[in-house]
């Protein structure tokens, strides 16, 4: 009961009041929105079915180039882009996680063959003139079309990152609550366990992989559409991957809403220190670094592990 | 091997590198029996488990179960076709409820959760672990483990099922408990094949004993002739006895 009213206030909060903030405070909704995000569609695959992909740059990538290529080239909506790079995103991740889980390659091996798919996307990407190259792809400034993805302002995108954000925990909800989510978080538990019980774990976990990477693809065409700029380090390199399961992994990796959580508390530190700390190179990084640690000493189980411990 | 059987092993061989852990071994379980699989530490059992499940391909040999060849199916597949097993060191899903490990179990004859649901209620209180349904399985006791191993086995609707040594670290009450549940799980229409070093309990339910020694089969029959064979006696007392 207290958790459906407290649902029910922060989503009101988050539909209300972004008209009223300023457009710095926007910039970094925005950034926590897209970072929880990418964290929920992370959190299908690492959280629910325990496969730690460290390279879910690949799909973000594989989504921003998509529809950014599709549009500048042949002129396609971003919004049909979007849908277009996410089939493209998942039919790599299942390529990819065919190739990793058919050999065996679990836990640590599997999340460096997701690094290794990443790194050789964004070699490619960076060698690759007709994708730019790495000066990367710029969307020229034009005037506000919304069927062209293209809005005057910072407020519409913070509403489209919202609703994205918000079905990635509706659909984690209802994964959550169906054979599959059950199946996932059996093979995360036990694998061979899982499959003398009937569960088929490579066809489960390649329809994780599916799923999350469709999703993190359609990440990668917001960010596109939003910032108009995209390089290869931008959208195929480490730190994208990183982001999108720190938030899981600090909120809560295998819970519904442990990335919205875990990126409400992570990014805004972020951002507020890097502008706290100018002119002191690095440091913000390294305050940044601190708060991860000391979540990850006390709260091995996330923020979310800290709130049901709260609850019980 | 006879017509009507449920699981036929034929002239099995399992080598692992030089080592041959089970060699020309066969068995057959009819439907409706109890079958003993009884050795020394170290010949075979279990290994002859993880061939019948999948987790192991068969070196030469078939292996057959409703008269279809199982050999090379994955384990979900095996346990789909209503060949289910337990593991001799308790797997259970520790992060997930007593209920939630069992439904793993059910989803394999139902895509619903609701049925899944329900179907796991009823095998746990089946079992006697009703009570323990919403607890985390990392906080169960070894006994409720070894239940829960058989629940979830259970759950997914076998006509066969394997029992690795569910007896074993439990005291004499409970290993009563267990040939009471085993019982009831036959009286059910299910088969099963069965390793255990619990003697007593081996002897009372099984109908046929299989006895392997180093990977081979060395005696066969009711339980009483098993126990006076000879070379069953040297299996166990050791060669020089």
């Amino acid at each position: 009961m207290v958790a459906e009213v407290l649902g029910a206030v922060a989503l009101g909060l988050l539909l209300a009041v972004p008209p009223w903030l300023p457009p710095y405070f926007l910039e970094i909704l925005i950034s926590v929105l897209l970072f929880a995000y990418l964290g929920s569609a992370w959190n299908i695959l690492g959280g629910y079915a325990g496969q730690f992909s460290f390279g879910h740059a690949a799909y973000f990538g594989i989504g921003a180039y998509t529809s950014t290529l599709l549009f500048l080239r042949l002129g396609v909506s971003p919004w049909l882009g979007m849908v277009a790079g996410g089939g493209l995103a998942a039919a790599f991740g299942l390529a990819a996680g065919y190739l990793s889980f058919r050999y065996g390659l679990r836990g640590p091996y599997f999340s460096l063959v997701t690094l290794a798919f990443a790194e050789m996307l964004r070699v490619i990407a960076v060698n690759t003139k007709a994708v730019g190259s790495s000066l990367g792809l710029v969307i020229p400034s034009r005037e506000a079309a919304p069927w062209s993805f293209v809005f005057g302002g910072k407020l519409p995108y913070y509403y489209v990152i919202l609703a994205m954000a918000l079905g990635a925990v509706w659909i984690t909800r209802r994964l959550e609550r169906s054979k599959l989510g059950y199946s996932l978080r059996a093979i995360r538990e036990n694998e061979d366990a899982a499959e003398a019980a009937g569960v088929d774990a490579l066809g489960m976990k390649l329809r994780a992989m599916a799923l999350s990477s469709f999703l993190t693809a359609l990440g990668g065409t917001f960010y596109a559409q939003y910032f108009a700029y995209i390089d290869p380090t931008i959208t195929f390199g480490p730190a994208v991957s990183i982001q999108g399961l720190l938030q899981a992994i600090v909120g809560g990796a295998g819970t519904v809403l442990g990335p919205l959580l875990g990126s409400f508390v992570l990014t805004p530190i972020s951002e507020l220190s890097r502008a706290a700390i100018r002119g002191r190179a690095g440091v913000d990084v390294m305050v940044y670094g601190l708060v991860l640690i000391l979540v990850i000493s006390f709260l091995p189980n996330g923020l979310m592990g800290w709130v049901r411990r709260r609850r019980a | 091997m006879a017509d009507g059987m449920l699981l036929e092993m034929d002239g099995v061989t399992k080598r692992f590198g030089g080592l041959t852990a089970v060699n020309r071994f066969s068995l057959g379980v009819g439907a409706g029996e109890i079958v003993g699989l009884i050795g020394p530490n170290g010949a075979g059992k279990t290994t002859v488990f993880h061939l019948l499940s999948g987790f192991h391909p068969p070196t030469e040999g078939a292996i057959r179960f409703k008269g279809a060849s199982i050999v090379g199916a994955k384990p979900h597949a095996i346990c789909r076709r209503g060949l289910a097993r337990t593991f001799q060191i308790v797997q259970p899903f520790v992060n997930l409820t007593t209920l939630e490990n069992v439904m793993v179990g059910a989803f394999n004859r139902t895509d619903e959760v609701t049925a899944a649901r329900a179907r796991a209620a009823e095998v746990l209180d089946f079992v006697g672990l009703g009570a323990r349904r919403d607890a985390p399985a990392r906080e169960l006791t070894l006994p409720d483990r070894k239940r829960l191993e058989m629940a979830r086995g259970l759950a997914t609707r076998p006509e066969l099922l394997l029992l690795d040594e569910v007896m074993s670290g439990l005291n004499p009450t409970e290993v009563e408990e267990i040939i009471g549940l085993i019982r009831r799980i036959h009286a059910q229409g299910v088969s099963l094949l069965i390793i255990e070093h619990v003697m007593r309990a081996i002897m009372a339910l099984s109908q046929r004993i299989v006895v392997l020694h180093h990977g081979e089969k060395i005696a066969e029959g009711p339980p009483e002739a098993v126990a006076r064979d000879a070379r069953v006696v040297e299996a166990y007392l050791g060669e020089d006895a």
